[in-house]
């Protein structure tokens, strides 16, 4: 992965995570795959996220399984992303509706528990500097999103996160439609942040289009898109 | 890599959670994709109502033709009698306005024969009884045998109009009732001298004859057209029923020469022993046989998602033959033809069963485009059976399938799409 904006986001320390996640034997999982990449720290673990936040009130990034105790924090989700909290939620609930209310509530990326430890780390690397990971199961989830008021992604932009969904590997995306693997990641990100359009704003939503950007990803004249959206959320008089 | 495949296994136990979860009805070999018209009576009823519809058409010229007589009759030569020999009637006016009843009772019927309506037949009939006995009453003993007197010749064609359609014994009936009545008032008027009596006769034959031929003609005409458009609509549905039949056998037949090229080879070999069931080539030939098979037989099961059900059956085989898979399934597929199934399922079914390692299959549809990929490790083995047709593009009747098999060292992507 990129290490340096990373690095630079956080001025050389390690990325700060929390993990909220009622089974502790996931807990440990995770905190097992993150501990293996030196840049990443696990700095609290519960299954409460405002007592997890207590506990770690500088994590850069949140880790939250979407089902706390029988319920879905699709609620918390959205609270913790308006002010700003850059979580990552990762279920076993991948079907495709839920996936995209995750992006809806301002989640900076969606995992599915089965992917593993490479698209965790990651995602989490990723999120802690405001830039998109779209995992496979992610992918599969834009591709076939069939509400009508889905964001236009372009011919090239839905190839790639097709193939990218179907094979799981950007090498062979790339070998397919004889492109850089670069550039598949490319289209697969301007997929995604054309995704910050949609549902109610967020300052994670905002975050990401602005580094998104800075990073040259979109074009500045595009954010007309994603103002009109905020424009059009606000109550009219 | 080795962590990914020590987590295929959960992997695949969730997508077989996932996959499995619709109801799976148990596979009927052999039942054929069209069902015959099992009971008769749809086509007997639609028989029936061509019958019908034919035995009206050629009613139709007989029921004006006894309304056009039947008014012609009674205005051109009922009325001039009647105010010829006004001074002559016992009672002009009672007369008279007995022949505006009767034609209004005329201009009714016929409307609602010509309209196909139902008539109130026998009220009428006792309205023209009534009108009968009224005017035999009010014409006099001088008028008796004239055309003033005339319900004689008329009002047999009011009886044909208001029993139309029905049987000839009411008419009967009715003519009987008429001249019982005629026989009263002509006893009553005292005109029983045997040349009135020869008379009464003769008018009497007059009055039943030609209303009764016509009434009797027209039902026969009818009756045997309602038969002739029976026979040919009940001969039509025999030879829909032979065509549909035939059809079926064709396609059955069609199926089992897909079954059997499908295992055929593969078990003529192995029974002659020219193949090793040791090779592991004869073993992915067998395995890619039972998925064809399987497949066969998934493909007439009535469910509601045939294509996903298709592919389950092919992932079904090697998971039995303990290849991990990992199924995933974004959007409902649109109802396709079974010829169209067959061409995005064919390939996937022919790599799965060389497959070694994983499996990610993944289904994406969308209502004019379903996309069917499998990815599984390139093991750079020469194709043993190799996929049918492997790339390509095939058109069908309501869009095209393309068709992809390729290698690059790392994956080997088997990927079927068809565009509406």
């Amino acid at each position: 992965m990129d290490a340096g904006p990373v690095a630079e986001m956080s001025g050389g320390r390690p990325v700060g995570v929390a993990i909220v996640d009622d089974h502790p034997v996931v807990v440990e999982g995770v905190r097992a795959w993150l501990a293996s990449e030196p840049r990443l720290t696990v700095l609290a673990t519960g299954d409460d996220p405002d007592e997890v936040l207590r506990a770690a009130p500088e994590a850069d990034v949140v880790l939250l399984d979407l089902r706390l105790h029988g319920q879905m924090a699709l609620g918390k989700l959205a609270e913790l992303s308006t002010a700003g909290r850059r979580v990552v939620v990762y279920s076993e609930h991948t079907d495709p509706e839920t996936m995209l209310a995750v992006l809806d509530a301002g989640a900076v990326a969606f995992l599915a528990k089965h992917e593993g430890r490479e698209h965790c780390v990651a995602t989490v690397l990723a999120a802690a500097s405001d830039r998109p990971y779209v995992p496979p199961a992610l992918a599969g989830a834009m591709v076939g999103d069939p509400r009508p008021d889905r964001p236009v992604l372009s011919d090239k932009e839905r190839e790639a996160l097709l193939l990218w969904f179907q094979s799981m590997s950007k090498a062979s995306v790339a070998r397919r439609m004889r492109i850089s693997e670069h550039t598949v990641k490319q289209y697969v990100d301007r997929a995604r942040i054309k995704y910050t359009r949609a549902g109610r704003p967020a300052a994670t939503k905002a975050a990401l289009l602005a580094r998104a950007i800075e990073d040259g990803l979109i074009r500045p004249e595009e954010i007309g898109i994603y103002r009109s959206q905020a424009r059009y959320d606000r109550p009219t008089p | 890599m080795s962590a990914e495949l020590d987590a295929a296994a959960v992997r695949v136990d969730a997508a077989r959670a996932r996959s499995t979860s619709g109801v799976r009805p148990a596979p009927v070999t052999g039942a054929p994709v069209w069902t015959a018209p099992g009971p008769r009576t749809p086509e007997a009823a639609a028989a029936g109502r061509a019958a019908a519809a034919v035995a009206r058409a050629s009613d139709r010229g007989a029921r004006i033709a006894a309304i056009v007589i039947a008014l012609a009759w009674h205005s051109v030569i009922g009325l001039p009698a009647v105010l010829a020999n006004r001074s002559e009637l016992a009672a002009p006016g009672v007369v008279l306005a007995a022949w505006v009843v009767v034609a209004a009772v005329g201009v009714l019927t016929g409307a609602r024969l010509l309209r196909g309506d139902p008539l109130p037949a026998w009220p009428l009939a006792g309205l023209l009884l009534a009108v009968d006995a009224t005017v035999f009453a009010a014409a006099g003993e001088r008028q008796l045998f004239t055309a003033a007197n005339w319900v004689w010749s008329t009002l047999g064609w009011f009886f044909v109009l208001a029993l139309w359609g029905r049987r000839v014994t009411g008419l009967l009936a009715l003519l009987a009732a008429h001249s019982l009545i005629a026989l009263v008032a002509v006893v009553g008027h005292g005109q029983t001298a045997p040349a009135d009596l020869a008379r009464f006769a003769m008018y009497v034959y007059g009055t039943y004859s030609l209303p009764v031929a016509a009434f009797a003609g027209s039902a026969v005409i009818a009756a045997l057209a309602r038969e002739r458009a029976a026979t040919a609509a009940a001969t039509h549905a025999m030879a829909a029923e032979r065509d549909a039949a035939e059809r079926a056998r064709r396609e059955r037949r069609e199926r089992l020469a897909l079954v059997s090229g499908a295992a055929e080879a593969v078990l003529a070999e192995l029974a002659d022993g020219r193949a090793d069931p040791a090779d592991p080539r004869v073993q992915r030939r067998a395995v890619l046989a039972a998925a064809q098979l399987r497949r066969l037989i998934a493909e007439s099961d009535d469910v509601p998602d045939p294509l996903l059900h298709e592919l389950r059956a092919a992932t079904d085989v090697a998971e039995r033959n303990g290849l991990p898979i990992e199924l995933v399934i974004i959007g409902k597929p649109p109802p396709l033809p079974v010829r169209t199934r067959r061409l995005l399922v064919d390939p996937l079914t022919a790599a799965l069963a060389e497959a070694g390692g994983w499996a990610r299959l993944t289904v994406v549809s969308g209502p004019d485009e379903v996309v069917v990929s499998l990815v599984t490790p390139d093991r750079g083995e020469p194709d043993a059976t190799g996929p049918p047709g492997g790339g390509g593009v095939a058109e069908d009747d309501g869009g095209r399938v393309d068709r992809l098999d390729e290698r690059d060292g790392e994956i080997r992507w088997t990927q079927a799409r068809w565009r509406r």
